[in-house]
């Protein structure tokens, strides 16, 4: 019984991780370097979604559009202001130090606006769980993997069929031929931001409703995607999502063997493992790390 | 009082100092992406706090300190000596979170978020540092050490070598140079140092807990020795001096204390960015940071 416990609640952090890192996998597949700042723009958004509704008390569905949208908004800046001028030097090192740069630049302005101490947003009241297989579920972990599943159902057609989604393909397999045949490489760098920090935004409502917000909890998080997608291999988008949910079981199920405080590390260890020993990941093609 | 506060600073620069110059040897010097640097401060910090606290001497505590982050520094090379870039900035990240995790939640060993506290301020052979004043100038003895130390290092042939390396690995190990062996060495060197100024830190606070070495910590020696400029070391103590005190005048403008440690953060992201944008070589920097 414990198990089966486990593996639901490792499929609930999984389908958030899942989230994470699709939505990172986006920009790191068109843009090529690592934008840690993604975990950043997750608890941003996570808190406009409690400034907006636990304090100006807006409505819940309108604060949730406006949180998405502000998301979407940030990931756009970001890329507008600071990695737009930086892609000129090409170099992913210089892209990954400014996305840690602002990573700890957005944490701290958090920390400012809002303060140190943690902050719920008391939407869905803490109600029974329902017993699925003899483990607990509540109605809101329900709500959360139905909604990141339809949100990776429609990733995956957008991408399929769309224009947009196959010109981001394109720019993500060689952006030089991309541009050859007229899909502009700087307008999908931007859209890739745009949604991907869409989908970091949804995640952040997620997050919001089941966890308490701290100013760190992006860092922590980016981790976790980090390591979803490194799983993978990085840069496949639906890979990601497997990541997600195999890193979020692993984490759970681990957490049997080892003292609760060591399921953080349980991340640590595989991204670490991955790098070292497979940095291409159990799907990707073998490129990147040792080019 | 506002000596004691001159030398405080002077002690808090001397430590940055030891830090960034070794920062500088393995990211400036061997080209090596290693945001592992707070974790190797933070072994230094642990190892000898916890050291001293079983009364074994300050001299073997801060050379165990500064040993034992060198075994650290060069068993994280061995698997990630062949990454590049970006992957091996990941994997040096991803470790110096797992150290935080472990000084978080090895609680029988480091008393978890509570920290160490009672550290002795150090004595050598019955000589005393426990004023400000004399630690000052112990500080200033090691800072001077591990100065020349590395600016020997990286003038010898083995420092062009880890030039080389930088610059093209590729040509090194045609010229029959073991690059893999070399910059296992740069980065434990760079480890020894780490852990020496993490046990002057731990006993100049008398008080270490994990959140004194969280990735935050990274931004400013980052700043310090990419403004400074890669692969030069008068850029580096220029850079440090001015870095470390940009941030003091907050003190005095009134905001409360829990407004002054994000500020300081945003102060050194917004320099890492504008540096990043405008000057991404430093003003002294001889290579460009790639």
């Amino acid at each position: 019984m414990i198990l089966v416990q486990l593996l639901i609640n490792g499929f609930i952090t999984g389908a958030v991780y899942a989230l994470v890192a699709s939505g990172f996998s986006l920009i790191y597949s068109t843009n090529k370097f690592i934008h840690f700042a993604h975990g950043a723009v997750i608890a941003f958004s996570a808190y406009i979604l409690y400034f907006l509704f636990s304090v100006l008390e807006l409505y819940f569905w309108f604060s949730i559009v406006l949180s998405i949208a502000f998301a979407s908004f940030l990931g756009y800046l970001m890329n507008y202001v600071v990695y737009n001028q930086l892609r000129k030097k090409n170099s992913s090192v210089i892209l990954l130090i400014a996305s840690f740069g602002l990573l700890i630049l957005l944490e701290s302005i958090i920390n400012i606006l809002f303060g140190a101490d943690v902050k719920i947003i008391d939407f869905i009241k803490v109600s029974k769980g329902l017993e699925f297989l003899g483990a607990i579920i509540t109605p809101l972990q329900i709500f959360i993997v139905f909604v990141s599943v339809i949100l990776f159902v429609c990733l995956y057609l957008f991408m399929k069929n769309t224009n947009l989604g196959k010109a981001m393909r394109a720019v993500s397999d060689n952006s030089e031929l991309a541009e050859i045949i007229g899909i502009s490489s700087e307008k999908i760098y931007s859209w890739s931001f745009i949604i991907g920090s869409a989908i970091a935004g949804l995640a952040a409502i997620l997050i919001g409703l089941e966890q308490n917000l701290d100013p760190t909890m992006g860092s922590a998080l980016m981790i976790k995607g980090f390591a979803a997608t490194i799983i993978v291999g990085i840069g496949n988008i639906h890979g990601a999502i497997l990541g997600g949910f195999i890193l979020g079981i692993i984490e759970n199920v681990g957490i049997w063997y080892l003292p609760s405080g060591f399921k953080e590390a349980i991340a640590f260890v595989i991204l670490c493992s991955f790098l070292i020993f497979k940095p291409q990941g159990i799907l990707g093609r073998k490129r990147g790390a040792e080019k | 009082m506002i000596v004691a506060y001159f030398i405080h600073l002077a002690i808090i620069v001397g430590i940055y100092l030891i830090l960034a110059l070794s920062l500088q040897l393995a990211l400036g010097y061997t080209g090596l992406v290693n945001l592992g640097h707070v974790a190797f401060f933070a072994i230094g910090a642990y190892v000898s706090a916890l050291l001293t606290l079983n009364e074994i001497p300050f001299v073997i505590a801060l050379l165990l300190a500064g040993v034992i982050s060198l075994c650290f520094g060069f068993f994280l090379s061995l698997p990630t000596n062949k990454l590049k870039g970006d992957y091996l900035a990941l994997a040096t990240l991803a470790f110096t979170l797992v150290v935080y995790a472990v000084t978080l939640n090895w609680t029988s060993l480091t008393k978890g978020p509570l920290g160490l506290s009672g550290i002795k301020k150090p004595s050598i052979l019955g000589l005393s540092f426990s004023s400000n004043f004399s630690f000052f100038i112990l500080t200033l003895i090691i800072v001077l050490i591990v100065f020349f130390i590395i600016k020997k290092l990286v003038e010898s042939p083995f420092g062009k070598v880890l030039e080389a390396t930088r610059d093209n690995e590729l040509s090194a190990r045609v010229l029959g140079k073991n690059t893999l062996k070399l910059k296992s060495i740069a980065l434990a060197v760079s480890a020894f140092f780490a852990g020496i100024a993490g046990s002057l830190y731990a006993h100049y606070f008398s008080y270490i807990d994990p959140s004194s070495f969280t990735i935050i910590q990274l931004i400013p020696l980052l700043c310090i020795v990419i403004i400074g400029g890669l692969a030069s070391l008068k850029g580096t103590v220029i850079a440090t001096i001015i870095l470390v005190l940009l941030p003091e005048p907050l003190r005095f403008i009134g905001f409360p204390s829990s407004i002054v440690g994000p500020m300081r953060q945003i102060i050194y992201a917004l320099i890492l960015l504008l540096i990043l944008i405008y000057k991404p070589d430093g003003f002294f920097g001889k290579v460009e940071l790639k």
